[in-house]
Order: C-alpha cells, then structure tokens, then sequence
C-alpha cells in the first residue's frame, strides 16, 4: 500500500515538475520576445533617446505627438517589430505543426514545398505579370494553397501517409524550384533583382495595413491550432495505437494541415519566405522543454523570437549594407540546428 | 504730392513682398506637380538622377544606388564626398537614415512603361513608399533620347538655382557638341557600317532592339545603321540566339553592352562568337548601356564609338 | 536478361548520341555532320558548330550523365534513403556559393574559372555534413546525414543570398549558371573535368558490393564482416567526387541523381551489381535527351538543361512515388 502511495505521488510530483518546467520555459521565451522588442524599437539609424521612444509609444494615448519622432517610432520600428512577433510566430506554428502530424522531422512548410509553391507564384506574378506589392502577396497565398492541395491530391491512395507526404511535397518543391530558376533565366535583372529580394524574406518597409490578414489569421487559428494539437500527441505513436485510442486520423490530420498550411502561406505573403524558422522553431522548442510536453506555444515564441533577433542583427550588424532577415535567419536556424544535433547526439538520443 | 506717390510706392513694395518669396514648382512627364514653398536644397536623388546633376552643380545629401557604388557605371567618374549613401541594395533605401537627414524633396526619373520612379519599383512595394511620408518626389522621365534627358535635367538644375554658364557646365556641353559633331562625320563617311548591339551569356547571344535603349534611338537618329533584330520578348528589347545561330545577323561594327567586364569575357569564350565576321576582325567596342546621363559621360562614349568606326571596313559584311 | 537489358539500353545511348550531334537550334544535314567529323573544313561555320558546340557537349552529357546516375545510386544505397540526391549532401549550395564568392571577390568570370571554386565548394561543403551527422554515438545515420544536409544547405544558401542581394553584377552571371546546363560547355571544361569524372566513374562500379552490404542495415553488415563506417565514408567520397566535378561542369542539375536510380531499380531490382551500370547508361539518355529536347523547344534560342530534367522529372519522380511501396527511413 505504501509502495502504491509512493509511486502515486512520485507520478504526481514528476507532472508538476513537467508542469513547472513549461511554464518556467514558455514565460522566459515570452521575455526573450518582449525584451528584443524593446531594442527594435530603440536601435536605429535615426537617433532617438529611450525616453523620447517611449513617449512616442504613449502619444496615442496621451496625445503628446511629435511628428518626426512618432512617424520613426509608430511608423517603421513598431510595424516591423510587430510584423516580426506575428510572422514568427505563424511560422513558428506551421513548423511545429507540420513536423508533428508528418512525424518527421524534415518536414516543413519549407521542406516539403509550401513556401516553395508561395514563392514561385510571387515570381511569376512579378516577372510575368509584373504585378507588385499587395497582388503580389495574394499571389503567394494562393499558390502556396494551391500546391499543397497538389501535394495532397497526388500523394493520397487510400489515404496519405506522411512519409509519400514528405516525398511529394519535396518533389513539388523541386519542381517550383525549377520554374523559379527558368524565370529568373528570362526576366530582365531588375526583375530578377526584385524578385529576389523578395524570394530572401524581410520585414522592410512593414506597416500596419500589411499585417491584417496575418493578425486576423492567427487570432483565428491560433486557438484553433491549439484545440486540434492536443490529439496529435496521440497521432505520434502511430496510427494503429491512434485508432485505438479513438482519434479520427485522417480528418485531424487534414485539419491540422490545412490551418498549418494557412498560416505558413499568410506568413510567407507578409515577409517572404523568411527561411528556416518554421523548420527550427519546433526542435528548439522541443529541447528546451524536454519531456513537458505541448510545443505549441513555446515553437511559436522561438519563432517570434528568432525573427525580431534575425532582423536585428541584418539591419545593424553589417556596416552600411541593410540586409534582409531571411539571410540571417537562414545562418541561425541553420547554426542552431546543427547545435541540437550535435547535443541531442551526445545525450545518446540519436537522429 | 511726391510724399504720398513714395508712400504708396512702398506700401505697394510691402504688399508686393510676400508674393516674392521663393517658391519652387515643378511637373513631372505624368503631369503632377510638386510645389514647396522654398526651392529644396536637401535632395535625396536616385544614383543616375545624381549623375544628371552633380555635373550641372546641383549636389544632392544622399543619394540611394541600386547596386553598390563601385558597381555602378553612372556614378563612376562623379565626386561623392560628402554625400550620404542610404542604399546599396535594390528596394533596399535605409528609412531611417534618410529621415535623420531631414530631406525636403526626393528626386528620381519616372519609367513609363513600370509606371514608377526609380527606386519605388513593383516589388519594393511598400518598402520605400514609406519615404514619401518624409518629403515628396519628382523626377524626369525616360524618354527616347539621352540628349533630351539631358536637357531635362538642365531644366531641372536651373530652376534648382544652378548656374548653367558655370565654366565647367559650359566646357562640358561645349566638349560633347565637338564630340558629336565627330561622331556624324564619322558615320556619314560610312554610309555602308552597320552595327549589331548585344550582350552575351552562355545561353545564348541578346540582340538588342534599337526601340529599347534611348541612347541607340540617339545613335540611329545622327546616322548610324543599326541592325534590328525580330524581336521576341514580351517588351520588345531582346532577341534571343543560341550560339548555334551568332551568325544570323552580321554586322560590321559589334556593340558590346560595357555595364559589366564579364560580357565581353563571355562573349570571348564563346566558340561561335568569331562566326561573327565583326568579332573575327576585332570590329568590336562598347555599348553605353542605359547609365548615360552628362555631356561628359556622353562625349567619352562618343569619342569611343567614333573610333571604333572609323577603324572599322564598312564593306566587311554586304 | 539483365545483360541483355544493358545492351538494348546501350543502343538508345547510341542513338541519343548520335541525335545530339545531330540535332540541334541551327538545322545541319547529315551529310555536312558526316563531313565535319571525317574531313572538317576550318573555316565552315557548320562544322565548327558540330566540332565545337555539339560534339563537347555531347562528351560533357555523356559523362556527367552518368556521374550524376552514379552519385544517386550511391547516394541512395549508402543513406538507405529513396529521397537522396547529390544536392541533399549540400553539394550543390556549396559549389553554389563558392561560385558567387570567385564572381563576388575574385571577378571570376569564365566558365572555366567555375570548375575549380565549385569543386571546392562542394567538397568543403559535404566535408561538413559529414562532420555535423557523425557526432554523437551513433555515427552518421540517414536521418541525421539529411538533417546535416539540410542544414549545411540552408546555411551557405543564407550567406550566398546576402552576397547575390548586394551585388546585382554577381547575380546576374550566376543566375544562368544555376538553372544547369550544357551551352558553352567547351573541349576545356571537358579537359577540365574528365579525369575526375573518369576516375568517379570507374571506382563506382567497384562499389556494388559494399552497397548491397549497407543496403541489408548497418548491424547485418557487421555481422558479415564489413566495416561500416569505412564503407559508408569511402563509398560518400566517391559520390561527391561525381556530384562534384559534375556540378562543377554544368552547374546544378536537378532531378537526374533522383530519378535515374530509381528508374533503374524497377529493372534491375535491389542489386546493386545490375544497378549501378544500369544507372550509369540511363543518366546520360535522360540528360542528353533533355539537352536535345532544350535545343528545339524555343527557336531561335535554346532552353537550358536544367529546367528540362525537371519538367520532365518531376512528374515522373511524383507518378513513381504513388505507385511504389517504399521503405520507411
């Protein structure tokens, strides 16, 4: 009886310590966020004491404005700081999200083609169309929407399972690979070179008219994400223990996957195809947490975090060359990545 | 009597004041108007709209390039001490920094066909639209000749307050006239020249269309017989040959677009690059390929171009 | 059979061959390609084509060809993953940047001038991969050499991307380069990259042995005596070697390590003795096929290779990926 009391309250003892340890987790991420806000919103070319930001911040309110600094404070850092938080945090998402129902941790809106798909229809829309700025965003949205319903048409045979899901999806984004080289090949280089800034991923020029469909997206599928998460845990163990254990595979798979899908592509329709945050956010935030669990909220948190920093470091850190954040992302993601290989390898935990 | 007639005169004078206070308006080829109420004299300028106006007197405090500095041909030459560089980088204009400089206009040439003006192009979008929240813009507008564009900018500079008899502006037009005047004696000597513009790749040769190049229309319009090709891209510039077909057109003088060293290097390696009886016989030479924009510039390409020509057998190719 | 099979496959090489000398953006007869090759005039604009432009590159497809089937086969043997390709190991985004870095820096300019920095790039960059996948217990396994890969890939893309984004005269010699293709590839490039292509080919046809060790699972293996890391790592140089000096050729092409093999697979079967030659005559008849199809499909000019085996191998890559049971990772 003493045995049982004992192992019963070890059990309960080791959830709250996995309790403890998300919330210690997620809280220090969210203060990651909040503090690299705060230096986007202080650093920059334009000089600016800490207090004149922060009386900037409060002018809506207290109706002090000051034109010139409120038009650098409200007008480019905040927009493209926020823009950063949600655009991060989107991908953030879709990564997780993907990487968990696909069970395979190559597998990334990056990865298996969505932003791929996003990418060449904003070229084309560009070179062939020469269309810009908002057309150009719809655009991607609609192509990432587009092949992703290819890759699931052409992968479906009696059902999908998520490894002819990884390979149809990496064969799509081949082939919009190529179709993005041979327009690149035809256009003239100015288009080239519009195309190309936009194919890197950057939060320059952000404002708040841009980011409506994102906010909106997230504020609606973010919650949703949520709810339909929790049953995916289950999905990880396989799909005979998960139709066991009563979870209608195939259709929480499919939701899940297409609010994975919508976020990715409203992300990539606001900054570009900012590389490699939705294929890192998840494995950073799953190492941080070890055994604790849901990976939802903190994957998004990383990603937030990882794109305001990225974005920092390219404005600031290269002289006099403004470089866009996805180059930078693209370096940390990559570094990080390899950090958590050569760690978790150690800990004998293997691919 | 002449006690009121003098009051009047100076209540006239008063009056009259105010309505001479400097005001400065100018349209652009869309036909918006700009208007300050001072004539601007913190300019940000596109790179090649500095290299119309520093020559003229008119220096701008920054300019933004699409490429880095040393890449681009139209500054080359230009002194830019003491002017801010806020982009280095196509759609890549440093907001901040111009907003520190306090700007009061923002120059740039408008492009009919993007329907833009340089540096606010399609994809930049949003990006540097944002400038317009600092200061207005307006420009020139690309046009079918250089020369034309040049006189614009003159326009423009003097109502900027340029002193267009400065001696250097006055020995700079002086020079391109004499240049020019060289350049239709050259080709008038040689009614029988022709010549071929193109860039070259490893794909392929790029014939360029007389009608895409505002410096080409310059050329066939004092004289010179260029070569148009059948064109096949969707705006008209470029035809497109495989190396299989160098040969399609021959000419007797080859422009070779000089924005890049690369080109002529590519188009030396190519093996079907002397079936072009030209290029077999060395009757090659540059291209000044849209970065024209000062007599100067001008009348150094000329001078080339006028070389070239009267080195060249116009008879090499009937 | 399967010998005979070789044979039959052996005469459609022939006949691709003597098509790409044949075939091509500017009409020749056969008699001026006949008279070009057995008593060329110097002068003949027709047969310095033949001689110059068409038989080079024929040569370069014939080899690189068969590099690139021969990489996919290896590849795909050593990592037991169907999805391997020479670009998963970071070969094609290291030859990639080391290419922009010698156009950025150096003012590289000349197709011959590519071969050597992307050979480079595309050694340092699978050196690294390597390194990355085996740390840690377990050495480099499958999962973890493509998750290397990935982020190698990812890595050097970043930083090529921020050279390619600042300076417009790079990106606009790379942006030809990088599509893959067999124009202006001349008897230099050839000279060039020969030797190594030769000496890839020939020790990959000594590997079906050690390939169909690995393909029975790393501990089945061992237990018949053969060492597996060394294998894997010998059998993974040759392989960059041909990806390698075939990237350096003709830039990144897509599709032919990934298809090829598996085309050659549903022949052949898992044997990697049958398969490896099998592999090594049908990527030359799909890269010189794509070459000739490129040639006609746009007159007067010409579409690059690259952008062909994709069109061409990508839907056959996704009909074959519904059709067949593959093996999990």
């Amino acid at each position: 009886m003493s045995v049982q009391f004992a192992a019963a309250t070890s059990v309960v003892a080791a959830r709250r310590k996995l309790r403890i340890r998300w919330r210690l987790v997620t809280v220090g991420l969210a203060l990651i966020v909040l503090a690299l806000m705060a230096l986007a919103l202080t650093i920059g070319d334009y000089p600016l004491p800490v207090g004149d930001v922060v009386r900037s911040l409060l002018s809506p309110f207290t109706g002090q404005a000051d034109q010139a600094n409120d038009f650098i404070v409200l007008g480019v850092r905040l927009p493209r700081a926020v823009t950063g938080l949600l655009a991060g945090a989107a991908f953030g998402l879709s990564g997780v999200i993907f990487q968990t129902v696909l069970r395979n941790p190559l597998a990334s809106p990056d990865i298996v083609g969505i932003t791929t798909g996003a990418s060449t229809a904003a070229v084309i829309a560009i070179v062939m169309l020469h269309l810009t700025g908002f057309p150009v965003a719809v655009a991607a949205t609609v192509g990432a929407i587009v092949i992703s319903a290819l890759i699931y048409v052409l992968s479906w045979r009696g059902g999908v399972t998520p490894y002819r899901l990884v390979l149809v999806g990496i064969g799509m984004a081949a082939i919009a690979a190529a179709v993005t080289s041979y327009l690149f090949t035809r256009a003239r280089i100015s288009e080239v070179q519009q195309a190309m800034s936009w194919l890197t991923g950057s939060l320059n020029g952000a404002t708040f008219e841009q980011l409506g469909p994102l906010a909106l997206g997230l504020l609606v599928l973010g919650p949703l994400a949520a709810i339909l998460y929790r049953p995916l845990a289950s999905l990880e163990l396989g799909d005979d223990a998960a139709k066991a254990l009563g979870t209608r595979i195939e259709v929480t798979r499919l939701g899940t996957l297409l609010v994975a899908v919508v976020l990715a592509s409203f992300a990539t329709a606001t900054v570009g195809p900012v590389a490699f945050v939705a294929f890192a956010s998840g494995p950073v935030a799953k190492r941080m947490l070890g055994p604790a669990g849901n990976a939802l909220l903190p994957a998004a948190l990383v990603g937030a975090a990882v794109t305001i920093g990225a974005d920092l470091i390219a404005q600031h850190s290269l002289g006099r060359s403004q470089l866009p954040a996805g180059v930078v992302t693209g370096a940390i993601g990559a570094l990080f990545l390899i950090y958590l290989l050569a760690a978790a390898n150690r800990s004998g935990r293997g691919g | 009597m002449f006690k009121s007639l003098f009051a009047a005169a100076l209540l006239l004078g008063f009056a009259a004041a105010p309505a001479l206070a400097e005001e400065w308006t100018y349209t652009d080829g869309t036909g918006q108007t700009v208007t300050l109420d001072h004539v601007p004299n913190r300019i940000v300028m596109h790179a090649n709209t500095a290299a119309g106006l520093i020559p003229l007197g008119i220096r701008p405090i920054a300019i933004y390039v699409d490429t880095p500095v040393a890449e681009d041909k139209s500054l080359q030459g230009l002194d830019l001490t003491g002017i801010e560089i806020v982009g280095e980088a196509w759609g890549q204009i440093d907001i901040e920094k111009v907003a520190a400089l306090k700007p009061d206009l923002f120059l740039a040439e408008w492009w009919p066909l993007d329907k833009a003006f340089s540096g606010l192009e399609s994809g930049a979008g949003s990006t540097n639209q944002q400038i317009l929240k600092l200061a207005p813009i307006t420009g020139p507008t690309q046009g079918d000749s250089i020369v034309k564009l040049i006189g614009d900018y003159e326009v423009l500079a003097k109502s900027l307050g340029a002193d267009l008899n400065a001696p250097q502006v006055v020995a700079d037009k002086a020079a391109f006239e004499a240049s020019l005047e060289k350049f239709k004696a050259a080709v008038a000597a040689k009614p029988n020249l022709t010549a071929l513009p193109i860039w070259a790749g490893t794909d392929g040769l790029y014939v360029a269309a007389t009608a895409g190049a505002s410096e080409l229309m310059d050329f066939a319009s004092w004289g010179l017989k260029l070569i148009t090709p059948e064109v096949a891209d969707d705006r008209g510039y470029w035809e497109t040959l495989s190396w299989e077909q160098a040969d399609k057109y021959q000419p007797d003088l080859v422009l070779v677009d000089n924005r890049s060293d690369a080109t002529m290097e590519t188009a030396k390696a190519q093996p079907m690059w002397t079936s072009i009886k030209a290029a077999a016989a060395g009757q090659v030479t540059d291209w000044p390929a849209f970065w024209l924009r000062n007599y100067k510039a001008y009348a150094g390409a000329l001078d080339k171009l006028t070389a070239a020509i009267e080195a060249a057998d116009e008879n090499l190719t009937n | 059979m399967r010998a005979g099979g070789l044979i039959v496959l052996l005469c459609g090489l022939l006949a691709v061959v003597f098509l790409s000398i044949t075939v091509g953006a500017r009409p020749i007869s056969l008699g001026d390609v006949w008279a070009a090759l057995t008593a060329p005039v110097s002068d003949s604009t027709t047969h310095r084509i033949i001689l110059e432009l068409r038989l080079p590159r024929t040569l370069v497809g014939l080899l690189v060809g068969a590099a690139l089937g021969l990489a996919g086969a290896i590849l795909q043997g050593a990592t037991r993953n169907p999805l391997a390709d020479p670009g998963l190991l970071g070969i094609e985004a290291g030859a990639t940047l080391c290419v922009v870095l010698g156009i950025a820096v150096f003012g590289i300019t000349t197709l011959s001038g590519y071969v050597w920095l992307a050979f480079l790039g595309a050694g340092i960059a699978t050196v690294l991969v390597y390194v990355i996948a085996s740390l840690g217990r377990e050495g480099a396994t499958p999962v973890k050499l493509a998750l290397g890969g990935a982020a190698v890939t990812a890595a050097l893309s970043s930083v090529t991307s921020a050279i390619l984004l600042t300076s417009v005269q790079t990106l606009d010699q790379i942006r030809f380069w990088q599509v893959g293709a067999l124009t202006g590839r001349t008897m230099d490039i050839l000279w060039q990259v020969a030797p190594f292509l030769g000496l890839g080919i020939v020790l990959a046809l000594t590997t079906g042995r050690i390939l169909d060790g690995l393909a029975m699972g790393d501990d089945v293996a061992r237990g018949l005596g053969q060492r597996v890391q060394l294998s894997r790592a010998f059998v993974g140089v040759v392989a960059v070697i041909l990806a390698g000096a075939a990237t350096a050729a003709c830039g990144p092409i897509a599709f032919v390590g990934l298809t090829i093999p598996h085309v050659a697979r549903a022949i052949t079967g898992p044997n990697y003795r049958w398969l490896l030659p099998y592999s090594m005559v049908l990527g030359p008849i799909l890269l010189l096929g794509a070459d000739i199809v490129g040639r006609v499909i746009a007159p007067p000019g010409e579409l690059q290779v690259g952008i062909v085996t994709a069109a061409i191998g990508a839907p056959f890559f996704i009909a074959f990926v519904r059709r067949r049971k593959l093996a999990e990772l």
